[in-house]
């Protein structure tokens, strides 16, 4: 019997290996371990055996059965592999198609780069600050040491507004501000000292050419403490220039005037485009002028009330447009404010 | 401020030029360019004409032949006829480019090789004068290069001086501070004055009406005079500087001008009556005519120069015809005056004259500058003129001006600067720039302000002196001592970046537009607060403040749409500007300026693409960006009404409130009316909300709600109902009978048309039944599910159409 079971266990190995289709190797378990099955009916025979016999057939049928059960289950994992391979081959997808579109809207060049300077100084500890836009001239020019029938007026155009309608004659005359600077006035009159803002915001000038809007953007940064020194200005806007710009980036400070600053600083920084090395975008000089600073004037100190010899402070203002025009290498300032779709859809 | 290197060089020794444009733009005196004067003239020579034919196949030309020196003879083709043969003329050679950019090649005129170009003095650039060669001194070398013939290697200085540093502008001021940046010594000019007979008092009579105003009126009289052009070198100098020259006296005084600062006038004495002088302030209708050629009312604020009888000159500013320097001019009233600033400044803004004079007078002349200017010039017309000075000087100086003094402590210097500065340094440099140390008071050293630097008032202002001086390069960087707590971000800045957020989510742009519109812009939005206007805008378009952003983004919109854009979404955030007829006063500003975050949008929903649907935008497109804003900003439970608003179609336009009825804003389909009166090219959407009502209302940081761990039944149900039967109406009622049991009905589905009859709509929703409590029982939805469809049929007089119990 031993030798009828091993030529049973030889004929099932070489069917369930040539058996490719699941439903075959299924067929095959049922056809040799079934209840019914060859292996069943060979045992059936036994009863005839003696009991050392039956004991050394059942271990030899047992062997089998666990060989044949572990050579069925690799068969039907083989034939199912088989059978879903053949199920995926097909035209594939063009994976070349376009994605479906889901476009995000973009940011304005001018208000990114706005809230990129904001920032970059909230993280030097500056709050923000604002201010109106119709001001008067009493914040705009007088407030900041800028007389009436002062030259310095002429340093900016000014828009002038109307006010027939107002209920009484306003105290001094109203106009767009020209700068971001009447803002300085407004928060040290409204807080005590230490002041650390910045202000962004819109400022006019009566200017329209290839190189003047109307209206355009500034930030203005104002501190002002005890002990506040030259060299703080010149070490905040430092780095202020090399973490927007790049570490690389230098900067250079020239005597300027301001009539609310003294001594005031124009700031140069080195080319963004070259690098220093002169091309067009720095007339050849290396050069770009960004920022206008200063150290703020005793009498704009003492005209809020502060105590100019106890406190010392500084200011800087900065043209938005002009840095988010280095920035990205735009080369046409009145594109910032034509607002085509095809300008926007860049940033 | 152009000045002439060859000048400054009279006065003090100078570096190179590139050298002195960098000392000088560190010091506060920006060199904006150097201007070569033999600049592209590189390849013109001096040749000589040895011979000159009729060219045989033009009329007009000449075929000359010309010695150029070590270039040799050549042939040139000349259209000039000026000439004569074995004249000097410019020959620009082959090769060579010319100032205005031509560029000079071997040619064929009309058959004729020509070999370079005879040129005029408008071809080198020189001026104006094109009416034939620029004949040249006979005792010129043949081949010299032009620009050492005409003496061109001069530069002029282009610098920027500052409003502040009036002593800037001037050949002498800006010597002084070369010497100073230099340590070179400085040589004052010491003008050779030869006083004649008759004294000056004994000719005129000088009074000053207004010592205010004008604190000194100083004359000198010249008489004998011979008014004739200026010598070639005047004529150049000031040519150079961008004067042009009128006469020997009218040059004299602008040079002195261009050379002290002080601005001077020369008056015909015979034409002032009874050779009287009087400094006043204009009659009411009183007229003179200025040099200009223009008659003017002067303004009874107008300090004026008068004779016995009129106004001949506007102090400061202008002089008048009456009194002009002419031809037959032989005695001249030469005028130095010091005038007050802004006296000066409103009668130049006032009558639109800017002048070299007022120029300097606006920023502080130099009281001290008024006689050594007045004997120059004297001395220099007398010159050239053949005149005689009289004796003396008539000097009206009633209350003479004391110098400033300013207490410096060199310790505050420091201070200030973040650095420690040798007193020896600032001692010795400010000695250099003119401050005279008077005394000394402990740490301190009181300085005398020489008048020419009226800019210099306080301490402040020496500590500029001395950092500019040494070099703002020499101050060390350092960041600021930290005082400031660390502040919160404000509420308003993150709210604004979280409306940014969600429109850029929603596919909408940001534009930025001008704060100024077109009057009619906002009539056809139908605003009706009346705009603040500008009294000087650039043009109409530009003239009133926006009432509302819609304005500039429907033409944005507009723009888009002729640009092939298919589907517009724009939004900007920005101030509107409305009337506060009670500001102006207590420095209270005139405006109430309020931030919006407006939008528009239209055409297609879906960018052009295979997958797209083809379908246009509409009402609910708007509502759905305001929708998405108002989620990022954790404002729930808004209410959308319909409601009436000018710019928008009655039929679809909504009010935005919040729960609690404060109002937002309002969006909705633009009114055809606009549409029309803005020339629209397509039906758009628009919202606009206000931005301080909604970061209000915003929760910014949201509150956690339990997750409900229990499983959900849903059910479907419709109903049919009046068409004009509102949603919230309907899902108002489907969660009021649901109480706690339905936790959301959501509406999918709105259907009006056959089978239903006219009139009707079916409206379908998604029932998320739900207990916080235990897991729902089918028996308990079906009963719940059966109230909900009864009490929706009879309340809203709606009939069920089914439902789905899976």
């Amino acid at each position: 019997m031993q030798d009828r079971l091993k030529a049973l266990a030889e004929t099932a190995r070489g069917e369930i290996d040539g058996a490719r289709e699941p439903s075959a190797v299924e067929a095959l378990r049922v056809r040799y371990l079934g209840k019914k099955g060859e292996l069943s009916q060979l045992l059936g025979g036994m009863g005839k055996l003696s009991p050392e016999e039956r004991r050394a057939l059942g271990e030899v049928a047992n062997t089998v059965k666990q060989e044949l059960e572990g050579q069925l289950s690799k068969a039907a994992e083989r034939a199912e592999d088989a059978k879903l391979a053949a199920e995926l081959r097909g035209t594939p997808l063009d994976v070349t198609l376009p994605g479906r579109k889901m476009p995000l809207g973009r940011r304005h060049p001018v208000s990114r780069t706005l809230e990129d300077i904001v920032r970059t100084f909230a993280r030097l500890g500056f709050e923000v600050a604002s201010g109106p836009e119709i001001e008067l001239d009493f914040f705009n020019f007088e407030a900041l040491n800028i007389p009436k029938d002062h030259p310095a007026r002429d340093m900016q155009d000014t828009f002038y507004v109307r006010t027939d309608w107002l209920t009484a004659t306003p105290e001094s005359p109203v106009v767009l501000r020209t700068h971001t600077s009447p803002v300085q006035i407004r928060t040290m009159l409204a807080q005590k000292p230490p002041v650390r803002v910045v202000v962004p915001g819109k400022v006019y000038r009566c200017d329209s050419d290839m190189t003047h809007t109307p209206m355009f953007h500034q930030v203005e940064g104002l501190l002002v403490d005890k002990g506040v020194t030259f060299a703080a200005l010149k070490g905040t806007l430092d780095a202020f220039v090399k973490s927007f710009f790049g570490a690389s980036t230098k900067t250079r400070f020239r005597p300027s005037f301001f009539p609310f600053t003294e001594p005031s600083a124009e700031v140069d920084i080195s080319c963004v485009q070259c690098g220093g090395k002169g091309c067009r975008v720095c007339k050849q000089t290396g050069w770009l002028e960004i920022l206008g600073s200063g150290m703020v004037h005793p009498n704009v100190l003492s005209g809020v009330g502060y105590d100019a010899s106890e406190l010392t402070g500084f200011a800087f203002g900065m043209g938005v447009e002009r840095i988010a025009m280095l920035r990205y290498r735009i080369d046409d300032l009145r594109l910032m404010f034509e607002n085509d779709v095809r300008f926007l859809e860049q940033f | 401020m152009k000045a002439l290197l060859s000048w400054l060089s009279e006065y003090v020794t100078l570096p190179p030029a590139q050298e002195l444009a960098k000392l000088l733009t560190f010091a506060g005196l920006e060199v904006e360019g150097i201007l070569r004067q033999g600049e592209g003239l590189g390849g013109v020579v001096v040749a000589q004409i040895l011979e000159s034919v009729p060219h045989p196949n033009a009329d007009k030309l000449s075929v000359t032949q010309v010695d150029a020196g070590p270039l040799g003879k050549l042939q040139v083709v000349c259209g000039a006829k000026n000439y004569k043969v074995l004249d000097r003329v410019p020959l620009a050679t082959v090769g060579s480019t010319l100032p205005n950019g031509t560029v000079i090649g071997r040619a064929q005129l009309r058959g004729v090789e020509s070999s370079g170009m005879l040129c005029s003095a408008r071809e080198l650039g020189l001026s104006e004068d094109h009416g034939g060669l620029l004949i040249l001194d006979p005792s010129l070398a043949v081949g010299t290069p032009i620009a050492e013939a005409l003496g061109l290697n001069d530069a002029v200085l282009e610098v920027n001086v500052t409003p502040n540093r009036a002593d800037a502008l001037s050949h002498l001021g800006i010597a002084r501070e070369i010497s100073v940046l230099t340590r070179q010594p400085l040589r004052l000019p010491a003008p050779k004055l030869h006083e004649g007979q008759g004294a000056a008092r004994d000719k005129v009579k000088i009074r000053i009406e207004d010592p205010e105003r004008c604190p000194r009126y100083a004359a000198r009289v010249i008489e004998g005079l011979q008014i004739a052009p200026s010598p070639s070198w005047l004529v150049q100098r000031l040519k150079s500087c961008g004067v042009r020259s009128i006469n020997n006296v009218v040059d004299v005084t602008n040079y002195v001008l261009l050379e002290y600062g002080h601005p001077l006038h020369g008056f015909d004495l015979d034409k002032l009556a009874g050779a009287e002088v009087v400094v006043r302030t204009a009659k009411a209708g009183e007229k003179m005519a200025t040099l200009d050629g223009k008659e003017r009312a002067l303004d009874s604020d107008d300090l004026i120069i008068c004779d016995g009888q009129k106004p001949q000159a506007i102090a400061g500013v202008m002089g008048g015809g009456l009194s002009e320097v002419t031809a037959t001019t032989t005695r001249v009233l030469l005028e130095s005056a010091y005038f007050q600033a802004a006296s000066v400044r409103r009668s130049a803004k006032r009558h639109g004259l800017h002048t070299e004079a007022s120029h300097r007078f606006e920023r502080g002349a130099d009281v001290n500058a008024v006689v050594p200017a007045l004997d120059r010039a004297a001395a220099l017309i007398a010159e050239l003129g053949k005149g005689t000075v009289l004796r003396g000087v008539v000097d009206v100086y009633p209350k003479p001006v004391v110098e400033r003094q300013v207490r410096v402590r060199f310790n505050r210097i420091s201070e200030i600067l973040g650095m420690a500065v040798p007193h020896a340094e600032c001692r010795e440099l400010l000695k250099a720039l003119g401050f005279e140390a008077l005394s000394e008071e402990g740490d301190a050293v009181v300085y005398r302000v020489p008048t020419f630097r009226g800019d210099v008032e306080r301490e402040e202002d020496f500590v500029e002196e001395v950092a500019r001086i040494r070099g703002y390069d020499k101050v060390p960087m350092e960041l600021p001592r930290a005082t400031s707590a660390l502040v919160a971000e404000s509420t308003a800045m993150e709210g604004e970046r979280r409306i940014r957020m969600a429109l850029a989510g929603a596919g909408f742009d940001e534009v930025v537009n001008y704060s100024f519109v077109a009057p009619k812009v906002l009539e056809a939005l139908g605003e009706t607060d009346a705009p603040i206007a500008l009294v000087n805008p650039l043009s109409v378009e530009q003239s009133v403040m926006r009432t509302t952003l819609l304005g500039g983004l429907l033409q944005n919109a507009a723009h888009a749409n002729r640009h092939q854009v298919e589907g517009i979404r724009l939004y900007e955030l920005g101030r509107v500007y409305q009337r506060d007829p009670a500001g102006g006063r207590d420095r209270r500003p005139v405006a109430r300026e309020s931030l919006r975050v407006a939008g528009v949008l239209g055409g297609r929903r879906e960018p052009r693409s295979w997958t797209a649907k083809e379908a246009g935008m509409d009402f609910y497109d708007a509502k759905g960006a305001v929708e998405a804003l108002l989620g990022a900003l954790g404002i729930f439970n808004a209410s959308f009404a319909l409601a009436e608003h000018s710019a928008l179609h009655p039929r679809a336009s909504a009010q935005v409130r919040t729960a609690g009825g404060t109002p937002l804003g309002f969006l909705g389909e633009l009114h055809p009316r606009a549409i029309k009166r803005m020339d629209l090219p397509l039906t758009l959407f628009a919202f606009e909300l206000n931005v301080d009502g909604l970061i209000a209302a915003a929760g910014l940081v949201p509150e956690y709600r339990a997750v409900n761990r229990f499983p959900a039944v849903l059910r479907d149900v419709a109903v049919v109902v009046p068409i004009g039967q509102r949603n919230d109406e309907v899902r108002k009622v489907i969660l009021e009978v649901g109480g706690a049991l339905v936790e959301d009905a959501q509406l999918f589905d709105v259907y009006t048309g056959k089978p239903l009859p006219e009139g009707r709509k079916n409206l379908a929703y998604a029932l998320r039944y739900r207990s916080a409590e235990r897991t729902l029982r089918d028996d308990e939805v079906n009963e719940a599910h059966g109230r909900i469809v009864a009490e929706v049929n009879h309340r809203l007089g709606g009939q069920l159409r089914g439902s789905n119990p899976e």
